[in-house]
């Protein structure tokens, strides 16, 4: 056990060298320790240092041995040791010596003898010299490195500003080591020592030097070897059992008999086999079985149970392929053989762009005939469609183009209508105004901007009576009372309405026309005036009185002023009543006279818009206001509103009344012309807009034929087939049949005014130049 | 407010996937989705929108229904197809690794149908699916038939095996077979690109092309593997459509093949049907019974009363149509429908089905027929057995398969022959001769007729099955000029132009004195290439016959050159005749006149003085009409609404060219009579 021990505290004396020497940098300071450390450098001129220390501790330990056998103290022998050592390298540890002693270990204690010495100081006091501690096995520092430096895991840099570089185990500081000074570091320079780094060893700031070894080392581990020497990392491998060959046979039997002939029962096999073979029982090559041969083509009925699938409406089967034409044949009818232009224009176009992919030919003998040179092109492409083009159900209109067309009456049945132009009327200076037929449709009255009423043989264009109501106002409408058992024209000039009997007729009919005018007057002096509410009379809508002696002598017998100028005159059926509109009134805009009474009603206290014009039902008690926008339907003996029809024209300029009664025509300023079926909508049925300006006045037939005209201000009429059937169900058919053309458009007008004749399809229309036209 | 709908979740968005989405859905590539599509009959679809369609921003070409490709998914054939893949890929690997032997049995399990001809899978479930009724499957065998038909006469390729051309031969004539005994064959017509067939079977019209036996030309741009799967699936459709066919008729499917028999070309005649359970149905037999084989002792006498006329061919159209009159005479049937006319007026009209005069199955059942060798067989035999004949011989030369190779058999009644006649110097003692020798040699000299039976050519059958009635046999007779052969597919609307009808029939009035003026102008140009055209016809006429027919040809050759000579003369003021004023064209007459004086010339006045009148009166008739016409259509377009405005100027448009069209061919026609060099019309 001891000499482990001894061993052991060799050791570590030896490692605690440099130990002490750092305790000792802090007594000897400076040029000594880098003396020192030259010296050593210089010394250890080959790499195996730390084997020479080696050798030089087996010495120390059999001297050691030899020194316990003769129980010296062995601190002494250390120091001594230690000295002598130290010498050997040199006096950087000169100190040594003194230092060593403190280190006793307490194992020193324990013996009799004290673990220190005591010496005297610099100082001459007293100081204690303690040996070396031998850090026994069990010791607690045994493995761990000894620390020379106890400034803990901090990094050396957080010392830069202090002399020193941290503490020893007493607490004493370790001074920094000289960092070479510009000289040394010269001389470094020059003269570079082995194993020189020029680093800085981070735990004790020292200069870090690499010994011969660690070089090589290093060089290894660079160069990727293995950094031990010597080392084989692939030794040869020992074979114990199977590489050690036997020389010697285990048993000694001999070789059976059966190892030196063939076997029976394997040759019996073999020659079961060979026969078969013989025999053709194995084939030795199996040559591959045609496969088709044993799968026959089975058939079943598929269709066995079939249910039919509806159709889908995204299944689009593939379209057949068309069935040829007589284009096509081997020996078609010579017409459908291409002349030489044609053919020159298929081979010239496109192939794509052909309309047939073939040119028909003719063969006078089916020998003849080559074989078709696409047909396999075209199946191809057959198959193509098949598959790569897209289906989509396209609706063809498979029917004909004429069922389209409305169902027209032929332009036979349409017939008559007014074509020519066969009469002119001139005289009217300035524009004529207005016109009419008489309801016997011999005479036409019409009224200009000159002031005058004439009355026309309608056939002749005779001018057969004139007479100048208006002192210079226009005479804005004429119309004829209707009933043939009177002749009496009622015109509008200014504010004034006059009742007129043209002398034109038998004396009878004159007479009683006058008598008619007359029979009134009696009513209007009898009659008791409406009185207001504060008993006053109240001021009459409108004063009937005699135009005068010099127009009573022409034929005008009654005068009705209004309160402003009037512009429609409008006729009840049976010629007792008939109604004016001047649009410009406020109240009294719509004024019923009725002849028999001279009584003038205001029917309407308030309307809602312009009135433009008014019209009597044909049959029926019903009375029709069209203001701008809408025409209003009243029903005169319940005094109620019955419909409001609503054209859509911005602006109406006229509307009549189809003469049975459930039709509409409708002119506006905004050039439309519509067609209502009262029974159907308040809407229009149809809208016709063929004029290029404002349609003035239209006018239906009232003598039987289906026909209606409308003036405008283009200068032209037109004329249209408007066939109304009885049949609920059916809707009137309206044919536009006529355009006449032939008044001249002056200061922006055309036609002011139509009127058809009672009878025949016979049209009169008066132009704002001046003319009155009948058209036959 | 409303949920915001997300873009490309519903809708078009949803219904429709393009091409290349769809076989990355199936896994599989682009060849086996193009096999699916064809086999389950799935095609693209047009949607109504594509951008809404397709959801990236480059335009896709092909979108297919979504249920469609959904519905794939789910094919029992796409799990064969990977297995294919996955085989191969074994294979590969092996030939990658050297393995020879292991490729080797690998390859035993593969499928090489461009081989073998055959495949691993079969077909049958598409059918069904396909098909779900068996009217389905007749009405789609327009292209299973012509396809078949075409793989039937391809000559054998790599690419076209001779396993599948075989096959689809004898389903080909299995098929024929079943129309034979069916006798549902109804029209068929010789067209430049081969004959077309019309079959009605179970109410269903199956038309379908058969290419005149001659080697395809192939060209590079036919890409014969898809022509491939279609075959493969065809012809499992038709195998099918056969047994439904044979057993409905109480015929054993498949017929028996003579195998030998087919390889002597007998065709149709290598296959024997068998009903259900009673044997092999009896076949026209070899005739060897000449008493049995006689047409008719009657008729036999009064040929034999006529045979000694018989020496000149031209005398035989008379025969023949006595010989046709009364074969028909005899086939007068009482179980067709009675027609009922009504016998006072008032009564409703009640339809009635209309119905054909003969029944497809006698037509030709009287007769025997013998086929030069020049003639086409297959078509000639298929349409002959199927409209009731049952003996028909033909030269050894054309096949196996004849009741006689015997042309001098007298039993046969009809010759139908393609080769110009050759005028043979006979006398009556040499024919006589020859007569006899040629029961042994049973080799007859060109040329030579025997005596007895109709010689006709080959276009006599099809217009007399087209018509449903025996034709004349002398327009027929070789060498003659044929009528034309006329499509019995086409329906003839009214407006249209129908070469069978007279001209004047169709034409519209005054058609004809309008046209004159223009065909005046283009009869010079046109002529010319007429001529070119018409020449070879000519030459045979006169080749054939020199008395008769020889003398229209001369006197139709004068009407010509007359015309000529007409359109000469019209020819210097045609230009004139152009403007519709008439005073000009007085004007002109005058200076004309004028011309005339000074160079002495006498003026033909008399000649084209009513015809330019005419012409000038029809003209402006026609004008005049025009105008009216265009007057009333417009007002009556006045009335409508703009949508159907529209949609009439497109029918019109579409109407007034195929008017177009039926006017140029009426003027084609009237020039041609006028030439009289038009063939003579049934």
């Amino acid at each position: 056990m001891a000499p482990t021990t001894i061993d052991r505290k060799r050791k570590a004396v030896t490692r605690d060298v440099p130990e002490t020497s750092d305790a000792e940098s802090e007594a000897e300071f400076g040029d000594g320790l880098l003396e020192g450390i030259l010296s050593q450098s210089e010394d250890s001129d080959d790499g195996s240092d730390e084997g020479s220390e080696d050798e030089e501790e087996e010495d120390n330990e059999l001297d050691e041995i030899e020194t316990l056998n003769s129980d010296e103290i062995p601190s002494d022998d250390l120091e001594s040791e230690g000295e002598e050592t130290n010498d050997g390298l040199k006096k950087s540890n000169g100190t040594k010596a003194n230092l060593l002693p403190e280190l006793v270990s307490p194992s020193s204690l324990e013996e009799d003898k004290p673990n220190y010495t005591i010496t005297t100081d610099a100082n001459g006091g007293e100081r204690y010299v303690y040996g070396e501690i031998d850090p026994v096995y069990d010791s607690d520092d045994s493995d761990a490195p000894g620390t020379t430096n106890t400034i803990g895991n901090i990094p050396l840099t957080f010392y830069d500003s202090y002399p020193h570089i941290g503490y020893d185990i007493n607490g004493k500081k370790i001074m920094r080591p000289a960092k070479g000074e510009a000289l040394d570091a010269l001389l470094d320079s020059i003269d570079v020592p082995n194993g020189w780094t020029g680093l800085t060893d981070p735990a004790t700031g020292k200069p870090l030097n690499l010994s011969q070894d660690e070089l090589e080392i290093l060089r290894r581990i660079q160069t990727n070897e293995l950094p031990e020497e010597g080392y084989d990392p692939y030794p040869a491998t020992v074979e114990y059992f199977t590489g050690i060959e036997e020389i010697m046979p285990l048993s000694a039997a001999p070789e059976p008999k059966r190892r030196f002939l063939p076997s029976k029962h394997e040759a019996r096999r073999i020659m079961k086999i060979v026969r078969a073979i013989r025999e053709g029982r194995i084939l030795p090559y199996r040559p591959p079985q045609e496969q088709e041969e044993q799968e026959e083509e089975i058939h079943y009925d598929i269709w066995q149970d079939e249910q039919s699938r509806p159709d889908n409406i995204m299944n689009v089967p593939a379209p057949k392929m068309l069935p040829p034409g007589y284009d096509l044949s081997y020996n078609p009818p010579p017409e459908y053989l291409p002349t030489k232009a044609e053919k020159q224009t298929w081979e010239s176009t496109d192939p794509e762009d052909r309309e047939r992919d073939y040119l028909p030919t003719g063969y006078d003998s089916l020998r003849k005939v080559p074989g078709y040179e696409k047909f396999v092109k075209e199946r191809f492409e057959r198959s193509l469609d098949l598959y790569l083009a897209p289906r989509v159900r396209k609706n063809r209109l498979n029917i004909d183009p004429a069922s389209l067309l409305p169902k027209l009456p032929r332009p036979e049945e349409l017939k008559p209508f007014p074509t020519v132009c066969s009469t002119l009327f001139r005289g009217h200076e300035g524009r004529a105004r207005s016109l009419a037929i008489d309801p016997s449709g011999i005479w036409l009255a019409s009224g200009g901007d000159d002031g005058t009423v004439r009355v026309w043989e309608l056939l002749t264009g005779r001018q057969i009576w004139s007479a100048k109501i208006g002192d210079g106002e226009a005479v804005n409408i004429v119309r004829w009372r209707p009933g043939k058992d009177a002749v009496i024209l009622s015109a509008a000039a200014g504010e004034d309405i006059y009742l007129l009997v043209p002398p034109v007729t038998d004396p009878e009919t004159d007479a009683s026309s006058r008598e008619l005018l007359d029979a009134g007057f009696g009513y209007a002096t009898n009659a008791t005036q409406a009185l207001t509410a504060n008993g006053a009379r109240k001021d009459p809508a409108a004063k009937w009185t005699r135009p005068g002696s010099r127009l009573e002598d022409e034929g005008v017998l009654i005068k009705i002023t209004v309160r402003t100028t009037v512009k429609v005159i409008s006729w009840h059926r049976r010629g007792d009543f008939f109604s004016t509109v001047s649009p410009t009134a406020q109240k009294s805009a719509v004024a019923i006279h009725t002849l028999s009474k001279h009584l003038t009603q205001i029917p309407f206290r308030r309307l809602p818009g312009i009135p433009q014009t008014v019209q009597f039902h044909p049959s029926r008690p019903l009375f029709f206001v069209a203001t701008q926008r809408t025409i209003r339907s009243y029903d005169l003996q319940k005094q109620e509103l019955v419909k409001i029809i609503q054209p859509g024209a911005r602006w109406i300029s006229s509307f009549d009344i189809h003469p049975g009664g459930d039709n509409l025509i409708v002119g506006s300023y905004d050039r439309r012309l519509l067609w209502h079926d009262l029974d159907l909508s308040t809407r229009p049925y149809k809208t016709m807009r063929f004029h290029s300006k404002a349609i003035r006045a239209v006018k239906y037939h009232k003598g039987g034929f289906p026909l209606f005209a409308d003036a405008s201000d283009d200068g032209s009429l037109q004329i249209f087939h408007g066939k109304v059937v009885s049949d609920m169900m059916e809707n009137a058919t309206i044919v536009p049949v006529k355009v006449l053309k032939g008044h001249k458009v002056k200061s922006a007008l055309g036609v002011m005014d139509v009127d058809w004749h009672p009878r025949e399809p016979w049209l009169v229309s008066a132009g704002a130049d001046g003319t009155c036209r009948l058209w036959m | 407010m409303g949920k915001i709908k997300k873009k490309g979740v519903s809708g078009q968005a949803k219904n429709f996937i393009t091409r290349t989405q769809a076989v990355r859905k199936l896994q599989i590539s682009l060849p086996d989705f193009r096999k699916l599509c064809i086999w389950k009959g799935i095609y693209p679809r047009e949607p109504r929108n594509k951008k809404k369609a397709s959801k990236s921003s480059t335009a896709s070409t092909t979108f297919y229904y979504t249920k469609d490709i959904q519905y794939l998914l789910h094919e029992p054939l796409l799990q064969k197809f990977r297995d294919q893949k996955a085989l191969e890929k074994k294979i590969s690997k092996a030939l990658g690794r050297g393995d020879a032997h292991d490729a080797q049995r690998l390859e035993r399990n593969a499928s090489r149908p461009e081989k073998t001809g055959k495949t691993k899978y079969t077909l049958d479930h598409v059918i069904r699916e396909r098909y779900p009724t068996f009217i389905d499957a007749l009405r789609d065998l327009d292209d299973c038939l012509s396809m078949l038909f075409l793989f039937a006469n391809l000559p054998s390729t790599p690419t076209v095996p001779a396993k599948m051309i075989a096959r689809c031969e004898r389903l080909c004539l299995e098929f024929q077979h079943y129309l034979i005994v069916s006798n549902s064959l109804r029209k068929s017509f010789l067209s430049i690109k081969g004959i077309y067939y019309q079959a009605t079977v179970q109410g269903q019209d199956i038309l379908w092309l058969v290419p005149y036996k001659f080697n395809q030309r192939v060209t590079g741009d036919v890409d014969f593997r898809i022509m491939g799967t279609f075959v493969e699936f065809y012809q499992t459709l038709l195998g099918f459509v056969n047994f439904k066919l044979y057993t409905s008729i109480g015929l054993v499917y498949p017929p028996k093949f003579d195998k030998m028999r087919d390889d002597q070309g007998a065709e149709l005649g290598a296959f024997s049907l068998e009903a259900n359970g009673v044997g092999a149905i009896e076949q026209p037999k070899q005739i060897t019974n000449r008493e049995s084989a006689k047409p008719d002792p009657k008729l036999q006498a009064e040929i034999d009363k006529l045979m000694s006329q018989l020496n000149e061919p031209e005398k035989e159209p008379a025969t023949s149509q006595t010989l046709a009159e009364e074969g028909e005479e005899e086939e007068q049937s009482t179980d067709t429908i009675d027609k009922f006319e009504p016998a006072a007026p008032g009564g409703d009209i009640l339809l009635q089905p209309s119905y054909s005069a003969t029944d497809p199955s006698t037509l030709f059942s009287n007769f025997t027929f013998f086929l030069s060798r020049e003639t086409p067989r297959q078509p000639l035999e298929f349409i002959l057995r199927a409209f009731g004949c049952k003996r028909i011989g033909w030269d050894a030369v054309l096949g196996e398969g004849a009741s006689t190779h015997n042309e001098l058999d007298p039993s046969i009644t009809h010759q139908i022959v393609d080769r110009p006649p050759i005028q043979a110097i006979q006398e009556g003692n040499a024919n006589e001769e020859e007569f006899e020798d040629s029961q042994t040699a049973q080799k007859l000299k060109a040329g030579t007729r025997v005596p007895g039976r109709i010689y006709v050519q080959p276009q006599w059958v099809w217009d007399c099955i087209n018509d449903e009635e025996l034709k004349r046999p002398d327009l027929y007779a070789p060498g003659a000029q044929l009528p034309p052969h006329l499509s019995p597919f086409v329906k003839k609307v009214r407006g249209q132009y129908d070469p069978s009808a007279p001209l004047n029939e169709q034409e519209r009035e005054d058609e004809e004195l309008e046209a004159d003026s223009d065909m005046d102008e283009e009869e010079d140009l046109s002529d010319e290439d007429d001529l070119a055209v018409q020449k070879p016809k000519i030459l045979t006429e006169n080749e054939v016959d020199a008395t008769a027919e020889g003398m229209d040809v001369a006197g139709s050759e004068d009407g010509e050159s007359s015309e000529n000579e007409d359109a000469d003369s019209f020819g210097g003021f045609s230009d004139a005749e152009e403007e519709e004023d008439e005073a000009t064209s007085t004007s002109l007459q005058r200076q004309r006149e004028l011309e005339a004086e000074l160079t002495g010339v006498a003026l033909e006045e008399k000649e084209f003085d009513p015809r330019a009148k005419a012409k000038a009166d029809a003209r402006k008739k026609a004008a005049q009409r025009a105008k009216e016409e265009e007057e009333e259509l417009g007002r009556a377009k006045m009335m409508m609404s703009r949508k159907k405005r529209k949609i009439m100027e497109k029918m019109v448009y579409s109407n007034k060219k195929k008017d177009a069209e039926a006017e140029l061919l009426r003027a084609k026609r009237r020039k041609i009579e006028k030439s009289g060099k038009g063939a003579p019309r049934v």
